[in-house]
């Protein structure tokens, strides 16, 4: 049963990272919006099955509110934006398609190494996909640092707020409850303001290339 | 239990307040200014308690509690909140700002107040964590409350990097956790800070490490450090003056505040040296590139806004200085908050006659307004480190304590680069004081009440300065009590 449990957690865990590197070859921001969108939900299934095996009602709970938030809320937000903008597209990242992929190969075998320690220490049956939550959360921090668009940003940002979640589920099954709660709330009030700061990059730029932020140097 | 609802309760009532009148009422403004007053009294009234040695508790499973580090950090944040009421928009009738502004300062500021305190007088290092994260929501609200094509700019860089980099100390957290459940299983109160204290020694030191660096990126680009600090002279220049005297003054401290936290269970658990080492690394770069970056300021709020992040990198060195450090550390960061929340209200004062940030376009201040100009002079004496005011004492116990602690050499470079700062700064002021103002500049001092407070930080930066009264001192000394254990 733990070896069942065990290799769920990898798959999902493995699901989630490959979501997240769509951000990398894909160009427009819908396909962004898609890609964010099931990996919530893979993450979601992951608390779900954790606490399907580690018989935890809280988990339940906090899996509800992920899909909640992650997989309708957020998502639903997102799509308003794109279509208020048309078919956004991220033409010109700082670093091309065929780089960035090497670079989150090496960012992932980097955060193997880093985990080597955690998952030496764990016993739990989850412990084999700590490195892949902590390469999302390393690839999510590339996106955010190489790409231009103002949304693909704030994509990049809540995914690696899911690597962070994920890396909870697996290491610790889960944090306590009345943090896990406040960090929902941070995370849906960041988000707004995010949001509403897109809009006004929008009016005052007229485009939400963070390219051309450069006023303030020095 | 009452302390604690007379510290906490206050800006959310006024929050709240502000949020329900709606336009905006000048009523509102003088009540949320009283309300501001009430977290001050119950953070003086817990200082007096930490003296008597009571750490005082409340909640379920102690959610709250204030030892003498919490109690420091509440009275700064309290008295600089409180500033930043009196003198923020809504009281005055020519402050140049429009009502709606006025209501969003009104209830953002007081909301952002709320988080500060929460920060620093919750036990649990999860909610500790989710206070500081909701500081850059609450706070990059009022950053472009004048909306121009910079603040926009300046409030987009700050909630990206500023919730990217706290998400970071999440993972440091959640690393952190990791390793105490696989100690002792899940526990409700396992993020406790005195549990986590208490169970440090027998925790992994590789773990709790990485943990640690986690942490310190993560807390140390809310704090200012080099070089994760790309954003702090944007939003502090960028913003309504008041919300920088809170940015700057307090902000800066709570992230420190939350480093030092960490700091003391990673040292429990594996000595001091591998956080020592660290945070000199990063204090070092971060006096390096503030010391020159001084030189080429030609705007004055990112001119204040660079000394801040040189004052956060000397914060955070004393830290690495041992038990003398500590205590010179926690001094230097109630002076600074106190003198740099003073200067960016000054500041504030001068932008709104000027008309502009540059430092070249504002001559003859001595002449323009003379008061303001004698404060702010003050208080560039006071942020340069010169005698009789706090930051000298602060600086110079630093000094004493790096040298004590064997590393000359590091003091060496570190005095060297406060002289550069030193330099550029005096230049700028000079520049501003004299020469001839601009034709169209009123003269005179406009609503002088207004540097009634400001003149009372003057005085808090002599007293400690030439004083250092006991009861400061007696806290301080807790302080280097409880980090060190």
């Amino acid at each position: 049963m733990n070896s069942v449990f065990s290799q769920m957690a990898v798959l999902g865990s493995s699901l989630t990272l490959i979501f997240g590197l769509i951000l990398l070859w894909r160009r427009s921001v819908h396909a962004y919006v898609t890609a964010f969108l099931w990996q919530s939900l893979v993450l979601a299934g992951v608390v779900a099955t954790v606490a399907y095996f580690h018989r935890d009602p809280e988990l339940y709970f906090v899996a509800a509110l992920l899909l909640l938030l992650k997989g309708l809320v957020i998502p639903r937000l997102l799509r308003r934006m794109e279509q208020r903008y048309g078919a956004e597209r991220e033409l010109q990242p700082y670093v091309n398609t065929a780089t960035s992929l090497l670079i989150s190969g090496l960012l992932v075998l980097f955060a193997y190494a880093l985990a080597r320690p955690l998952v030496a220490l764990s016993q739990l049956p989850t412990r084999a996909g700590i490195p892949l939550a902590l390469g999302l959360i390393f690839v999510s921090l590339f996106v955010i640092a190489s790409r231009k668009k103002a949304l693909t940003q704030v994509i990049g940002f809540l995914m690696l707020e899911n690597g962070i979640a994920l890396l909870a589920v697996l290491g610790t099954y889960g944090i306590p409850l009345v943090v896990e709660i406040g960090v929902f709330l941070d995370l849906l009030l960041g988000f707004i303001v995010m949001q509403i700061f897109i809009y006004r990059i929008r009016e005052t730029f007229e485009s939400s290339d963070v390219d051309q932020l450069g006023r303030l140097r020095h | 239990m009452i302390v604690f609802a007379l510290l906490l309760l206050p800006p959310l009532l006024a929050a709240v307040l502000a949020a329900l009148v709606r336009p905006y009422r000048p009523f509102v403004g003088w009540v949320t200014a009283l309300l501001s007053l009430a977290p001050l009294g119950a953070a003086v009234a817990l200082w007096a308690r930490a003296l008597q040695g009571d750490v005082l508790t409340a909640g379920p499973g102690e959610f709250l509690r204030a030892d003498g580090l919490s109690v420091l950090l509440a009275l700064c944040v309290s008295f600089v909140a409180g500033l930043a009421a009196w003198l923020g928009p809504g009281l005055a009738a020519e402050d140049g700002y429009h009502d709606p502004e006025r209501r969003s300062y009104r209830v953002y500021s007081n909301l952002f107040a709320f988080t500060m305190l929460l920060a620093v007088t919750t036990h649990n290092v999860g909610v500790m964590w989710v206070a500081i994260e909701a500081t850059t929501i609450t706070s990059a609200m009022l950053v472009p409350l004048h909306v121009t094509k910079a603040s926009v700019e300046a409030s987009w860089k700050y909630i990206l990097i500023g919730s990217v980099g706290i998400a970071l100390a999440f993972v440091g957290t959640v690393l952190g956790y990791f390793d105490f459940v696989n100690l002792a299983g899940e526990q409700a109160s396992a993020l406790n800070w005195t549990v986590l204290v208490a169970s440090a020694p027998s925790l992994h030191a590789e773990v709790l490490k990485l943990a640690f660096v986690f942490i310190l990126i993560g807390y140390g680009t809310k704090a200012g450090l080099a070089p994760m600090h790309t954003w702090l002279p944007d939003a502090h220049s960028e913003s309504p003056s008041p919300l920088s005297a809170m940015m700057s003054g307090v902000l800066l401290g709570v992230a420190i505040y939350a480093i030092v936290r960490w700091k003391t269970v990673v040292d429990a658990a594996v000595g001091p040296a591998f956080t020592d080492r660290l945070l000199i690394a990063l204090s070092l770069v971060s006096l390096v590139i503030s010391a020159f970056s001084l030189i080429a300021q030609r705007n004055y709020k990112r001119m204040l806004a660079y000394s801040s992040i040189e004052h956060t990198g000397l914060t955070c060195l004393g830290l690495a200085l041992g038990p003398l450090g500590v205590f010179a550390a926690m001094l230097h960061m109630v002076n600074h908050a106190v003198a740099k929340s003073m200067m960016f209200l000054l500041a504030g004062r001068v932008q709104q006659r000027y008309q502009t940030t540059g430092i070249a376009q504002v001559a003859g201040l001595a002449r323009v307004m003379p008061v303001t100009a004698g404060f702010f002079a003050a208080g560039m004496f006071a942020i340069v480190g010169l005698p009789p005011f706090g930051l000298f004492i602060s600086e110079f116990a630093l000094v004493r304590a790096g040298f004590a602690a064997g590393r000359g050499w590091l003091m060496g470079l570190v005095l060297l680069l406060l002289v550069v700062a030193f330099v550029a700064l005096v230049r700028h002021l000079n520049r501003m004081l004299y020469g001839a103002p601009p034709d169209a500049t009123p003269i005179g001092e406009r609503e002088p009440w207004a540097l009634v407070p400001l003149g009372l930080c003057l005085l808090i930066l002599l007293a400690l300065g030439l004083l250092l009264p006991s009861p400061v001192s007696q806290l301080l000394d807790q302080v280097v009590e409880i980090t060190t254990q």
